[in-house]
């Protein structure tokens, strides 16, 4: 046979047996992520002296990892279908201006939560479309309401700040704490959880999969592609109204560049969980640690006054590096 | 009555004829298996029995009953299921998933239920011989080998009675092989029916019951196991291209004058090994072979797309190692690629763009100015001389039929002086009256003295173009000849490995 000669052959081989499953975690990409985290940790704990443990910097980094844990949960989604979305950053900024208006205006949270999930659910499912039904890359498409949403934005604002967000959102998610935790923080773990468990155990969550791994066999096999898709986009949507709702608690203050450069933190929290950009391989708990580490980079920054666009260098350098380490993490696997 | 029975099945692709009226009857527990060229339909046909495509005509009966399929699931749920060379498969999610995407077993709440899908495939896989371990691995960690086996588990899982497998060992080991073929035979005992398509003869003795030879699109004769020799069957195979003479006035005294380019002793692996082409000029040298033989890859190489590893390469008696298609053209090389949507069109710019490319230097005014009236005038020109038949030379060549864009390529490499031009499948996709004319526009060149070689697996192609034949199989040359000398017959028989084959002159 030809193909033996070729070499393209490959064997499959037996399963390392009995590995204790310490070992395993510890070997797998969450386990390199938590000694990361820890490492980080550590090495910011020292810079500071100890500044990393005051009580409004633990507070204002739990809130911050909220706030990105949440789209970050809905992203890896959408990118484990294969997509991405890059217009949430706007979209929060929009969201935060037309719900901030609600709220400046009197209006209670009974109707307010409501209106910022629904405007969420709403501008996701206008990049659904786009990319359904117009056809347009994922990319593409979300790059244009990236713009659109940004600009909308300044419509809604004019030149003024929006300033006169009542501090009830600040009191629910922030100043209230279960335990250690403030309402935000838990509610974002909820939310991991909750999708984590989604994801792995039900049906609908394994299509997902199917659907980022091989769209056509997907098709084949008789999956609604085209709703999981629009599905995913909305839910991102939604995330991202939530998001926009605690970033009102941390600070309440709209303003034109509110959100932006947010989209960057979601997709290094993701890319850096071990989420492929080509879809069908993530985790949720990848994510979560991604999240933290995500987060502690930015929180470090300030507690070590370094100039804060380092910032900005060290996002771009964690994906960087984190597709580049997914590329050879993954390449003995597949020679196996 | 046949567990499935195909009758009248017809269908086109634009003005092109894939299957013209095949008639087809599959017994439970037999294996038929279908023989082919590449283009003889083999393929149209399973896309038509797995419901990925309707037939213009005909109809397909399972157990006597006439069937319609409004989709894949459609054909699935009757009992169809196919195995391809290349499984479609969910790389990251594992073997367990992989069998059951769309088909899970679920608990109430919509959780699914691993540990009972394991259990229901578990007979399966103990027939298969199988080890359950695999089921939790991720499908990416499996030999191509394995991920055939794991489809036709599922295949079996799903309860198909008719499994169609589509040349399944182009990419085996021979002992994967022989095992894929043990597996056929068990399912075959075990009362299904087997479709088997291939176009490696060596392989119908060892699994047929019954073998149908397909040629161009048609039925060319069913036979029984030990009916028909592995002869008869080339000649079948080669039928559509027996009723073509070869050329009627070769050029013997131009085809047996001394190369003006040659490859000695090329090698690239995988893709080929030890190959000597010998190419005179003022004449056509024909390259048939098998997709997969290698014929296109010397090709490339020879173009600078690829990187021997061994061999040489020689014009006008000099040594030449190209390292890109660009140096290849400057020194005098031309290639014309197989694939005209990928690597040749510029197919949203006007025919005038597409027709005066290889010859924009003829046409610079002044340093970053064109003459477009020039330009307008060449295409025109161009238009005429190759009868490209279009509204005016700015007509976008996307929207041209392919007989007309393969003319406009191959007009824009012609335009050119070049010493070789290597034509690759020159007219895949085309109607027959644009075949005949490019197959004289062909001739015309080589008449002008240019060496041209015809990379095709068309062979009335080769035989009504070329003075000279090389038949390429496996990486390797088989057979080199005059057309008249080696025969149709011998031809097919040296691409496809038969016996009879006749032997490479010393």
């Amino acid at each position: 046979m030809m193909s033996g000669a070729r070499g393209r052959t490959r064997q499959a081989s037996k399963p390392i047996p009995g590995q204790a499953a310490l070992g395993r975690f510890i070997a797998s990409r969450e386990g390199v992520l938590l000694v990361t985290l820890l490492v980080l940790g550590v090495a910011i704990d020292l810079g500071s002296h100890g500044a990393l443990w005051y009580r409004a910097n633990v507070t204002s980094f739990l809130v911050d990892f909220a706030i990105t844990a949440i789209p970050a949960t809905g992203m890896t989604i959408v990118i484990l279908t294969g997509g991405i979305d890059v217009s949430t950053g706007s979209m929060l900024g929009l969201i935060a201006a037309l719900g901030g208006k609600l709220l400046a205006a009197g209006w209670g949270l009974a109707v307010a939560v409501p209106a910022f999930l629904l405007l969420g659910a709403l501008f996701g499912l206008v990049n659904a479309i786009i990319i359904i039904e117009g056809a347009v890359p994922p990319i593409v498409a979300t790059l244009g309401t990236l713009s659109i949403y940004r600009m909308l934005v300044f419509i809604v604002l004019g030149s003024a700040w929006l300033t006169d967000i009542p501090p009830v959102l600040t009191k629910i998610f922030v100043t209230t704490r279960l335990g250690p935790l403030p309402v935000a923080t838990l509610l974002a773990l909820a939310v991991m959880a909750g999708f984590a468990i989604f994801l792995r155990f039900f049906r609908a969550g394994r299509h997902i999969y199917a659907l980022g791994n091989n769209e056509e066999a997907a098709r084949l096999a008789g999956l609604d592609v085209l709703r999981i898709k629009r599905a995913s986009y909305v839910l991102i949507g939604i995330f991202t109204g939530l998001a926009a709702l605690l970033n009102l608690g941390e600070s309440p203050l709209v303003q034109t560049s509110t959100g932006s450069g947010f989209v960057l933190t979601v997709i290094a929290a993701v890319v850096l969980g071990g989420t492929e950009l080509s879809g069908g391989r993530g985790t949720i708990l990848g994510t979560l640690f991604g999240t933290l580490i995500v987060q502690l980079v930015q929180d470090g920054v300030v507690l070590l006054h370094i100039q804060p666009f380092w910032s900005g260098v060290l996002l771009g350098l964690i994906i960087l590096v984190s597709v580049g380490l997914s590329h050879a993490w993954h390449r003995p696997a597949e020679a196996a | 009555m046949s567990l499935v029975e195909l009758s009248g099945i017809t269908k086109h692709f634009g003005g092109v004829r894939a299957l013209a009226g095949v008639d087809l009857g599959v017994e439970a527990g037999e294996t038929h298996v279908l023989l082919g060229e590449n283009g003889a339909g083999k393929s149209t046909l399973i896309r038509i029995l797995t419901g990925a495509i309707a037939p213009d005509s005909g109809t397909i009966r399972i157990d006597g009953a006439a069937r319609v399929f409004r989709n894949p699931q459609h054909a699935q749920a009757l009992g169809i299921a196919a195995v391809y060379q290349e499984p479609l498969v969910y790389r990251h999610l594992t073997v367990l998933e992989n069998m059951f995407v769309g088909q899970e077993i679920c608990g109430p709440a919509g959780t699914v239920r691993r540990a009972a899908m394991a259990a229901t495939v578990l007979p399966w896989f103990r027939e298969l011989d199988l080890d359950t371990d695999l089921l939790a691995r991720p499908m990416s960690s499996l030999s191509i080998g394995y991920q055939q086996l794991v489809l036709i588990a599922q295949a079996l899982l799903r309860n198909a009675r008719i499994i169609i497998f589509d040349e399944p060992t182009s990419i085996l080991s021979a002992a994967e092989t022989d095992r894929l073929f043990a597996i056929i035979a068990r399912l075959r005992a075990g009362g299904r029916a087997i479709i088997y398509i291939t176009h490696r003869l060596a392989e119908v003795p060892r699994i047929a019951d019954h073998v149908t030879v397909l040629t161009d699109g048609a039925v060319s004769g069913t036979f029984s196991r030990g009916e028909i020799s592995e002869e008869q069957l080339v000649t079948l195979m080669a039928g559509k291209a027996r009723g073509h003479a070869p050329l009627a006035s070769p050029r013997p005294s131009a085809a047996e004058a001394e190369p003006v380019f040659s490859v000695l002793g090329l090698s690239a692996p995988p893709y080929f090994t030890d190959v000597s082409w010998r190419i005179p000029a003022g004449a056509v040298t024909g390259i048939y072979g098998l997709v997969g033989s290698g014929r296109s890859e010397v090709a490339l190489a020879a173009f600078g797309f690829l990187r021997p590893t061994g061999g040489e390469i020689r014009l006008d008696g000099r040594i030449i190692a190209p390292r890109s298609p660009k140096e290849a053209i400057r020194l005098g090389l031309g290639y014309l690629p197989e694939d005209r949507k990928l690597q040749g069109l510029f197919a949203n710019k006007p025919l005038e763009s597409n027709l005066t490319a290889n010859v924009l230097s003829r046409f610079v005014r002044a340093p970053m100015r064109l003459d477009f009236g020039g330009l307008m005038g060449e295409a025109r020109r161009v238009m005429s001389r190759y009868n490209i038949k279009a509204p005016n030379p700015l007509t976008v060549i996307r929207t041209l039929s392919g007989g007309n864009q393969q003319k406009g390529l191959f007009a824009r490499w012609a335009s050119r002086p070049f010493r070789v031009l290597i034509l690759d499948e020159p007219t895949r996709g085309i109607d027959v009256h644009t075949k005949d004319e490019i197959h004289a526009f062909i001739r015309n060149l080589a008449a002008s003295g240019v060496a041209v070689v015809v990379i095709s697996s068309d062979l009335p192609e080769v035989l009504a173009v070329s003075d000279r034949v090389i038949v390429m199989r496996e990486g390797r040359v088989v057979a080199e000849g005059w057309p008249r000398e080696l025969g149709a017959e011998g031809i097919v028989a040296a691409a496809v490995g038969a016996a009879e084959a006749p032997r490479v002159p010393a």
